[in-house]
């Protein structure tokens, strides 16, 4: 049975800060203490990680400063983690491009100490130099996705998207890959499956974070404040189906509250969700999940 | 021959491109700066509501909303403009045998500047140069090479024309339209090698600057076009007729793959359908496959077969059929289909002889069709 968590909050966003600092923090402390069973941060980071292992946090920063995975929502999970028993020099927090990083307000570190962040293009890093062939998949892999992380966090921002339907956890690693334009057709079915079905994610992911503080429910992938609705909330479950299912309901849930037709009215389901589970990578159907919501 | 002999061959023969300006996937996935892509705004598209547009440049009509790129990965919707980022960025830069196209009845033995930037509107799985028309252009070295910079270069290295090539010149439309009236400005001829998977009115648009066209035509089912090109067979189809409707030379390569590609029946089909609407004088080349890219599972294409399907070319009245990839092969010569003698002969890049004297064989009076001089 999947476990999927929907943790929410009002007001989750300030004048002062914007993000409410102490409101983030208190959705990953109650959200990982629903996903996993226990309260305190080193119990349930050893539940879902090796402490010992390099871990990636991938972002998406496509949507620049308006709608991407914002610094504090990515350095607040990693301070998680670190209080979690995690060394903060083994986490890195990724996307395509440095400069996609920096357009989202990211301040890249390379440096051995610290918590880092980059992008693919960054010197030295770069894409596999062998094809990975997998299923209708042929793409380089980043290296940071291939060979430096050993465990995998999907922090992805959940957005409808105008060709895959959704943007969520398992699209997310789309970033991972130097082709993602080649496979958009379809609404993006089977490719997001069968992408995420490579070894190089489906061996190292651990957990699906979606970032659903603001969720753009129509006209995405890029922000648009008529169709944008502040949620407040974070989804998380260690199935990555599950957790894409979960936030494609949300999705569901305010088009119809805003009077838009369903995403297969507009033929665009994300199908490639209902296709993961035909490749044995998550649970879609309601009856194998639980969802346990809570608003604090 | 498998490819890497097939190469080192090649080179020994001096059958290799003369000049290696910048040479593509040389430093591959160094990346360019991402600052550093053009943007000039796209030709061919539709401004929708909310920030959306449309591109109408090729039969995908990718709809995009901001911050999206197209299926070629070259062109972006920037706010609601649609840019083109590979205007002037040249990833690739040779001079090569005009042979090498292949174009055989275009100014043969004389060299063509061959340019290409980053991207494809299709996703073959056997592309020869996936290095650079399966990325995305801040993945791969490039060089600023504005058109008058492409006319120039051609004529510092005494190249007649120039050849849009490697990748796929059509998602670099506008720089190669306007290096297209640059050149003719100056005198040089302008050659595209394209799968020709585009919409009608862009390339009608560009027929009109060009002066001569190479279409690889992959297969004659649609069915093979979904599973191993991803693209329509229809347009690509429209798109040879338009050309050979067009004051424009056309030739057409045929990669045949074994057991995809390469029935009789199939290849009859094909050259009936060119007999009909084009005619019997294009020129059609049977080219050989080599394992590469997603299709390494397959042998490269057996010398009996081209050979076969060759014959099978000229029983159904096709003047001009040609064997690409075997190097030295007779059927590299062209042969005049009256007198049946060898009017141009070639090995490899290198011609030989040419037994043709103002657009007519030299030994009959046979009026070949080409763009001789």
């Amino acid at each position: 049975m999947a476990k999927v968590i929907i943790i929410q909050t009002k007001n989750i966003y300030n004048s002062k800060e914007g993000i409410n600092s102490e409101k983030l923090n208190n959705l990953y402390t109650r959200g990982f203490h629903l996903l996993t069973g226990f309260k305190d941060s080193k119990s349930s980071i050893k539940a879902l990680l090796s402490t010992d292992k390099k871990t990636g946090i991938k972002i998406n920063t496509i949507g620049g400063r308006s709608l991407s995975t914002r610094p504090k929502v990515s350095l607040s999970l990693a301070d998680y983690l670190i209080e979690g028993g995690l060394e903060e020099k083994n986490i890195l927090i990724w996307d395509r491009t440095n400069r996609e990083l920096m357009n989202a307000d990211y301040r890249l570190n390379m440096n051995q100490n610290g918590i880092k962040i980059f992008g693919t293009d960054s010197n030295t890093i770069g894409y596999k130099k062998k094809l990975t062939v997998h299923r209708s998949i042929g793409s380089l892999f980043s290296s940071i996705q291939s060979d430096i992380v050993s465990q995998s966090i999907s922090l992805a921002i959940l957005k409808d998207h105008g060709l895959a339907g959704i943007t969520a956890g398992m699209k997310n690693y789309f970033g991972s890959i130097h082709n993602p334009n080649k496979y958009h057709d379809f609404n993006c079915n089977p490719f997001v499956a069968d992408l995420f079905d490579a070894p190089a994610i489906r061996e190292k992911h651990r957990l699906t974070i979606l970032d659903a503080l603001t969720v753009q429910f129509h006209k995405g992938p890029a922000y648009h404040s008529l169709w944008a609705e502040e949620y407040g909330g974070l989804i998380m479950s260690t199935d990555p189906v599950a957790a894409d299912y979960v936030g494609w309901q949300v999705i569901e849930e305010l088009r119809k509250k805003h009077g838009l037709p369903s995403l297969k009215e507009e033929n665009r389901e994300p199908l490639y969700i209902k296709t993961a589970e035909k490749l044995g990578l998550g649970s879609v159907n309601p009856a194998n999940i639980t969802i346990l919501r809570e608003e604090i | 021959m498998r490819r890497r002999n097939f190469l080192k061959f090649s080179a020994a023969a001096g059958l290799t491109p003369k000049k290696c300006l910048l040479p593509f996937a040389s430093d591959l996935f160094s990346f360019s700066d991402t600052a550093n892509l053009s943007k000039v705004e796209a030709r061919y598209y539709t401004k929708l509501p909310d920030r959306e547009i449309e591109c109408q440049l090729c039969p995908r009509f990718c709809k995009l909303g901001d911050k999206e790129r197209g299926y070629c990965g070259v062109r972006e919707n920037m706010g609601g403009t649609y840019y083109t980022l590979v205007y002037g960025k040249a990833c690739a830069v040779h001079v090569d045998p005009i042979e090498k196209k292949p174009l055989f009845h275009f100014l043969p033995k004389t060299t063509a500047l061959s340019i290409a930037t980053a991207g494809c509107n299709v996703n073959c799985k056997f592309c020869q140069n996936w290095e650079i028309s399966q990325v995305r252009p801040e993945q791969i070295t490039h060089i600023d090479l504005p058109p008058e910079s492409v006319v120039k270069t051609a004529e510092k290295n005494n190249c007649p024309s120039i050849a849009y090539t490697y990748s796929e010149p059509l998602i670099f439309f506008e720089y190669m339209y306007d290096t297209s009236l640059e050149a003719r400005r100056k005198g040089i001829k302008n050659v595209v090698i394209t799968g020709a998977h585009v919409n009608p009115e862009p390339f009608k648009d560009l027929l009109e600057v060009v002066d001569g066209v190479k279409i690889d035509l992959k297969a004659f089912n649609q069915d093979f076009y979904t599973k191993y090109v991803r693209g329509k067979l229809q347009p690509v189809l429209d798109a040879i007729v338009a050309a050979s409707q067009s004051h424009v030379w056309l030739e057409i390569v045929y990669l045949v793959i074994p057991t995809l590609n390469d029935t009789t029946s199939e290849i009859r089909q094909m050259c009936r359908w060119i007999k009909k609407e084009i005619g019997p004088d294009v020129p059609l080349h049977f080219s050989r496959f080599y394992p590469y890219y997603l299709m390494k599972n397959l042998p490269p294409t057996p010398l009996s077969t081209l050979e076969s399907l060759r014959n099978t070319a000229l029983e159904e009245g096709l003047n001009y059929v040609y064997i690409g990839n075997i190097p030295a092969h007779e059927a590299e010569n062209t042969y005049c289909p009256h007198c049946g003698e060898i009017i141009v002969k070639r090995m490899g890049y290198i011609i030989e002889k040419i037994n043709i004297k103002n657009g007519r064989c030299a030994l009959c009076g046979q009026e070949i069709p080409g763009f001789w001089s």
